[in-house]
């Protein structure tokens, strides 16, 4: 992809006063702001077993009442002016997100600085949403690739909080009171935790103005701590091999491998070897298994991108009689990345996959205000944006099979397949 | 240059050509991006296939992938890719389409692979019968998911006699019986210039597309003829045409209604129909989602929609339930359905759904592929020039038009249910 007569819109950073990171695009393309609200040192990551699915609960009622505003109150609010508004428990953070026809980012954000400082969590809102939830939870199990990887997660990862599905489980979604969540809400929510990320058509003075008219005066609640180090349980190295019966047409193959976190300098280079082997049509597992070989409609490869190691996976549906060729298929390919040099065609090719799609992931404010304000609450600033698709770039065909043997030895195997 | 008819419209922000050779161009030049998408919608749908090729417009889809005489497998993927694009094709009942995502300085390096592969697709014989079995895997994935399955069954209850009663997937049967020539002459036949548009929208100039489309697409391959048959109109529902299927691996019950309404040509209704869509259950404020969900908690989940396509329009309402709740659930949608029909909505109600639809047409315009994708569409099921009336079209509704359509297509006495069950 050219990024050299890529128009690059510049990227403004501020602090307010009492510690909101500001993050301003000033794109005018579309008569469009969004907003991204991150709250960072939190979300899935922070939650003890007990707890598990916290995040995810916070984020479905907080949207559902506060000191001003009924749960209706706040759906017709958004509504009348036809905005979108949406609260996501992440990984590693908890976000809020707006998307807004430009002359109604104002009231939008004035309703979001209510909901973000404000929140009631009022007990039949609660009750209503653990109901859903619960609902939910098992509704995950109807869907094979979702049974296969959440046995993959709990046996990589254990006791671990990424073991675990960000909705939480039967029993700590029963457990949970209104009160832990305004707990929640108490600890992790405060303004030197925030991250506001902009991009549309709004300049940096309009969109710095309307952040601290609606968020200027805002301070920690006296009970919350600042940002302080997590201590998460140590992460399983025994791989395992494990199979679930289900009355199922296909067979669902996941391998996965223990990747890296973000931070690591290893991570650019699973993130092009991930490209390389899962991503598009003429990545290597497409053509190796599903072309040429036509064991397969969904064959890929992904490898998420954590503050803590993230799992490094490839994965196959396949007709329940090739369950076995498709675990040799996968295992192979993978090996064959610690055994071979990856020729220089292929380098290459991986990478202006990466470097393209990486650009044209970036065309809607919401995309935008999203990477900068994830970057930031991971702790990579607003130049890891520059200095990520830098560092897949320099990855030579040696560090990449180093890396692989480093990596990508002993899978943890999950299927589920009929019987 | 056979740039016959220059339909100049000052008004739009498109320009639309139509070549002697019957093919549909529309451009749009976009200076804020170095992104050009590239979208050809093609009139060949499964709705296109006689009854016992079913699966075949699908299939098709998937063997242009495998190349034409001058572009060998897997080179196409390559081409694009390697330029940092995306290449990537849909089917449906009224359409295929296949399209990339790439920047104005790789455009002209990598549509002729697009344009090759469309129109001159070779359909090799060894690839056929691999890629059938992908085609059998995709067809086993899709049965393991339950939402799918759903949506074949209220299709297939409430079209009797219309190909959209089909699965676009087909059936495993009748896809075992196809052979390359068949496909071929179904290829031959619908990939013809007449029943096919390019739209080229984002940082590409009119001159620079007059060039690429005159370079591109010349070389159609020599027509055939498929089997005649005729499409039948499907005949308004009667009564209420029920279906129920008990599932393994079922957590939750779904309960599908389904309403067919007129075709796209009368693209007002079809507003009109969004805007009940919307009002129903499309918004967290909207009835169905207020009363169910949030007042009385009796379902996970409730959504209203409406299809616009080429000969019918459906307007499904989906909820997720507990099955003890069924009965209950779908008398109170009928209930809330005959309200619609008697009562006008509040002022309040429709100027919320007015300004919902028109900012979620304002987002969904945001990007060179979305626009591609809505041109190419609209243009396929002939309301092109509609659609840039769209804003005005929705405000201009009233309360007492509403209230007529409602009590025109969404009886309560008249409509398809399906209801999924746990075993």
């Amino acid at each position: 992809m050219a990024s050299d007569n890529q128009k690059q819109s510049k990227v403004n950073y501020q602090k307010l006063d009492n510690g909101i990171t500001l993050i301003t695009v000033n794109n005018p393309a579309a008569d469009i702001i969004s907003g991204g609200f991150f709250f960072s040192n939190c979300g899935s990551l922070v939650e003890p077993l007990p707890k598990s699915g916290i995040s995810n609960f916070v984020s479905s009622v907080i949207v559902k009442g506060t000191k001003n505003y009924s749960a209706l109150d706040i759906a017709d609010r958004v509504e009348s002016i036809g905005a979108s508004l949406g609260a996501d428990g992440g990984t590693d953070y908890f976000a809020l997100s707006l998307k807004t026809v430009s002359i109604d980012f104002a009231p939008m954000l004035e309703l979001i600085g209510e909901i973000i400082q404000f929140p009631t969590f009022p007990d039949e809102e609660v009750e209503r949403e653990r109901k859903i939830t619960l609902q939910s939870i098992r509704s995950q199990k109807e869907q094979p690739f979702n049974v296969a990887f959440h046995q993959l997660r709990q046996n990589m990862y254990g006791d671990h909080p990424y073991g675990q599905s960000s909705l939480g489980t039967q029993a700590s979604v029963t457990q949970m009171s209104a009160d832990d969540l305004r707990q929640y809400h108490q600890q992790y929510f405060r303004p030197d935790n925030l991250i506001v990320s902009i991009s549309g058509r709004i300049n940096d003075q309009e969109a710095f103005d309307l952040v601290n008219k609606n968020f200027g005066s805002w301070r920690p609640h006296p009970q919350s701590a600042s940002a302080k180090a997590i201590a998460t349980p140590k992460i399983s190295t025994n791989p395992s091999h494990q199979v679930i019966t289900q009355d199922t047409q296909q067979s669902i193959v996941i391998l996965g491998y223990q990747g890296v976190e973000v931070a690591d300098p290893d991570y650019s280079v699973l993130k092009l070897l991930s490209t390389y082997l899962g991503n598009g049509l003429s990545s290597r597992l497409f053509v190796e298994l599903r072309e040429k070989r036509g064991l397969a409609y969904d064959v890929s490869a992904f490898f998420p991108t954590r503050l803590e190691p993230a799992p490094f996976i490839v994965y196959m549906g396949t007709a329940p009689e090739n369950t076995e060729i498709a675990i040799e298929g996968l295992s192979q390919e993978v090996a064959r990345l610690s055994e071979i040099k990856l020729s220089e065609t292929e380098l290459q090719g991986a990478k202006n996959k990466f470097l393209g799609q990486y650009a044209l992931g970036k065309q809607t404010n919401g995309a935008i205000a999203q990477t900068y304000g994830w970057y930031e609450s991971l702790g990579l600033g607003i130049d890891f944006d520059l200095e990520f698709p830098q560092a897949v770039a320099q990855v030579t065909a040696e560090a990449a099979q180093a890396t692989a043997q480093k990596y990508l030895q002993d899978p943890f195997i999950s299927i589920v397949k009929p019987e | 240059m056979q740039v016959s008819t220059f339909l100049a419209n000052q008004s739009l922000p498109i320009n639309i050509f139509t070549l002697d050779s019957g093919l549909t161009v529309i451009h749009q030049h976009l200076d804020s991006t170095p992104v050009v998408a590239a979208d050809i919608w093609v009139k060949a749908g499964s709705m296109m296939e006689p009854e016992s090729w079913s699966g075949m417009a699908h299939f098709l889809e998937h063997m242009i992938f495998k190349g034409s005489p001058d572009v060998g497998v897997g080179e196409f993927d390559w081409a694009i890719e390697n330029a940092g694009g995306t290449a990537n094709a849909a089917t449906s009942h009224d359409y295929a389409h296949f399209y990339i995502n790439t920047t104005n300085t790789n455009i002209a390096h990598t549509l002729p692979y697009l344009t090759d592969i469309v129109l001159r697709a070779d359909i090799p014989e060894d690839e056929f019968y691999r890629e059938r079995d992908v085609v059998l895997e995709e067809i086993r994935a899709s049965n393991d998911d339950p939402d799918w399955i759903g949506l074949q069954l209220l299709y297939q209850t409430i079209y009797q006699t219309h190909p959209y009663k089909r699965s676009i997937l087909g059936e495993v049967d009748l896809l075992m019986e196809q052979t390359p020539d068949l496909m071929r002459c179904f290829h031959r036949t619908h990939y013809q210039p007449e029943n096919m548009t390019i739209a080229l929208v984002g940082g590409v100039d009119r001159d620079q597309v007059i060039e690429l489309v005159h370079e591109n697409f010349q070389k159609f391959c020599i027509r055939s003829e498929c089997p005649s048959f005729k499409i039948e109109a499907e005949p308004p529902l009667t009564e209420v045409r029920r279906h129920e299927l008990e599932l393994p691996r079922l957590e939750q019950a779904r309960l599908m209604m389904g309403w067919i309404t007129p075709n796209a040509s009368n693209f007002k209704q079809a507003i009109g129909l969004e805007l009940l869509a919307m009002i129903i259950a499309g918004s967290r404020c909207s009835r169905l989602v207020h009363e169910l969900r949030e007042e009385k908690g009796l379902v996970l989940d409730i959504v209203s929609d409406f299809a616009i396509q080429q000969d019918s329009g459906l307007m499904t309402i989906t909820a997720l339930l507990e099955p003890d709740d069924l009965d209950l659930v779908e008398s109170i949608v009928c209930d809330r359905l005959w309200e619609l029909g008697s009562d006008l909505v509040s002022e309040q109600e429709l100027a919320r759904a007015k300004r919902l639809l028109i900012s979620d047409d304002t987002f969904a315009k945001e990007t060179p592929s979305q626009l591609a994708g809505i041109y190419g569409y609209y243009n396929t099921i002939n309301c092109l020039q509609d659609c840039f009336a769209y804003p005005a079209l929705v405000t201009e509704f009233s309360a007492q038009e509403l209230q007529h359509l409602a009590r025109a297509y969404l009886s309560p006495e008249r409509y398809a249910s399906v209801r999924l069950k746990p075993l």
